[in-house]
């Protein structure tokens, strides 16, 4: 269970002269679901997209079971090839059926056989229960649906760990629920995530490690017990009042 | 009215008589048109692809510095061809050729050359637009593509250009219509196009006006027909804007399948009571006013 998948040492990222990211550490093992949660503007997603190498860190390292991604010429797509992630726009490919979707990768990246690729695909997606829909193309199905297209995508690549950048955030209540039930499964079932997120409950209930960011910096982390329960800091205890209130 | 039967007259005798050369020159304008609107799309498109290749500080530096002499390459091309005229350019590639290699390197036809300024000229507007139409797709697009592992050619070839392409098709048709009007000017380096056949046959008959007649209506309808068969290809781009549901057991409800308590199936008898004339002008109301308060419903394209 205690195999390290990610470390993070020392990152840092800045836009121009503003500091988004500063000195971040944690570490992600086999098994974990760590949430990472916090206001908006404070980088969360921005580390997110460094660690998936969308955005390129200024500093520091990432070490992907021991090796570091983020230094000059490394090659980034059989990384993210087994680095999912899971966006909050969805990105599903707008030229292409849902099914076609979720086999793209498979074919163009892993070399996988159409049979083979439609096989596994299929698994997922009748998994995320959107097996009806695979001739729909994704102008045509709701968000809430899309998104599970998007993670079925995201897990049709087998990937060791798989990100998700507040895969809730732009769907409606009752859509919400659907998404974060299929999360909910895949965290039961032992996917290694890394969730970004407004849900707390879902960060208090699902997660095992809480991460709680403020400014650009880890401001407190631990188990969701320890963070939700008893927060040291009195920037986390401010924030989680304001949540509770909401 | 009698000059109307003259022209007519006039246009029918010349037709008899040089009926196979104006063929022959429609054939030949529609054949370059249409193949050198497709290589010039290549063209484009590979220039786009090349042109949009990113690089961060984190690619070493022959990349990067490879990367940045195709984009200046890119861009002389680029601004050389569109901001010189194609007859020029013609003039240019075919006399040029062989007075500075003195006479070793020349055309062995010219169609050949006729072929490479028209593809090359077209290129160079395609470039853009490609570049246009890769601008246009969301972002998200290539970030989807990248997070799965996608390098950048698979995620153009596969993800970008196959939308950006249905974006650029009027583009396309665009520049179709104008090739075909436009290779016209070939006949400065003696290709025999339509227009070339005008000349030479106004040249032996004097009757320019009826030799330009038969050239317009030869035009119009070159253009006319290439429009419709533009519009025919886009629309099956498109294509259907519904989908089927697989469904294991075709038993199970839908949305959308389920009967409505009030109106029942619209196969029953309730469905008869509610389709009265009366029923329906109301409903025909409230629709008018729901639109009117929301816009028209928008369909798919």
């Amino acid at each position: 269970m205690d195999e390290m998948i990610l470390k993070i040492n020392h990152l840092s990222k800045s836009f121009g002269s503003h500091e988004v990211l500063r000195d971040i550490d944690f570490t992600v093992n086999k098994g974990d679901v760590t949430s990472i949660i916090g206001a908006s503007g404070s980088g969360k997603s921005t580390l997110l997209r460094c660690i998936n190498l969308l955005e390129i860190p200024t500093s520091g390292e990432i070490l992907y079971h021991g090796e570091n991604v983020a230094k000059r010429g490394f090659k980034a797509p059989p990384y993210r090839a087994k680095v999912g992630m899971v966006f909050q726009s969805f990105n599903l490919f707008n030229n292409m059926t849902v099914l076609e979707n979720c086999i793209a990768g498979q074919v163009k990246v892993l070399k996988k056989s159409k049979t083979e690729a439609k096989e596994h695909a299929m698994y997922y997606l009748e998994k995320v229960g959107m097996a009806p829909y695979i001739n729909a193309k994704p102008r045509q199905i709701s968000g809430g649906q899309k998104q599970r297209v998007a993670i079925a995508r995201a897990l049709a690549m087998d990937p060791e760990v798989l990100l998700f950048d507040e895969p809730t955030s732009a769907l409606d209540p009752e859509m919400v629920g659907e998404v974060l039930a299929v999360m909910q499964d895949l965290a039961q079932e032992g996917m290694t995530m890394l969730v970004v997120t407004h849900e707390m409950a879902f960060a208090r209930d699902v997660s095992n490690h809480v991460v709680y960011m403020n400014d650009g910096v880890i401001c407190e982390e631990g188990t969701p017990a320890d963070v939700f329960g008893n927060p040291q800091k009195q920037e986390t205890r401010d924030f989680l009042t304001r949540f509770r209130n909401t | 009215m009698n000059i109307f039967v003259k022209l007519g007259q006039d246009i029918v005798s010349l037709w008899k008589e040089y009926a196979g050369l104006y063929l022959n020159g429609v054939w030949n304008t529609v054949s370059l048109a249409v193949l050198c609107t497709a290589v010039g799309c290549l063209i484009g498109l590979l220039c786009g692809i090349l042109n949009t290749i990113p690089y961060t500080k984190n690619d070493n530096i022959f990349k990067r510095i490879l990367l940045r002499t195709i984009r200046i390459v890119n861009q002389i091309y680029v601004e050389v061809f569109r901001g010189t005229p194609m007859i020029l350019q013609a003039v240019v590639i075919y006399y040029g050729l062989p007075y500075f290699t003195n006479y070793a390197v020349r055309f062995s036809s010219v169609w050949l050359c006729a072929f490479v300024v028209v593809s090359v000229n077209t290129g160079a507007y395609m470039a853009e637009s490609v570049r246009g139409g890769i601008i246009s797709i969301d972002p998200g697009q290539t970030e989807g593509a990248k997070a799965i592992g996608m390098t950048h050619w698979q995620t153009m070839t596969n993800v970008i250009l196959p939308q950006a392409l249905r974006n650029i098709l009027p583009q396309i048709g665009n520049n179709l219509i104008i090739n075909i009007k436009d290779t016209s000017v070939m006949s400065i380096i003696g290709f025999t196009e339509f227009f070339a056949i005008h000349k030479s046959v106004a040249g032996t008959t004097y009757q320019y006006f009826p030799s330009a007649a038969i050239e317009m209506v030869g035009y119009l309808s070159m253009t006319l027909i290439a429009s419709f068969l533009l519009r025919l290809w886009e629309k099956k781009m498109d294509g259907a804007s519904n989908y089927e549901l697989v469904q294991v057991d075709s038993l199970t409800m839908t949305a959308g399948t389920y009967s409505h308590p009030d109106k029942g199936s619209p196969f029953d008898e309730k469905s008869k009571e509610f389709h009265t004339a009366k029923e329906l002008k109301r409903e025909r109301r409230e629709r008018k006013l729901q639109e009117l308060k929301y816009g028209r419903p928008k369909g798919d394209r």
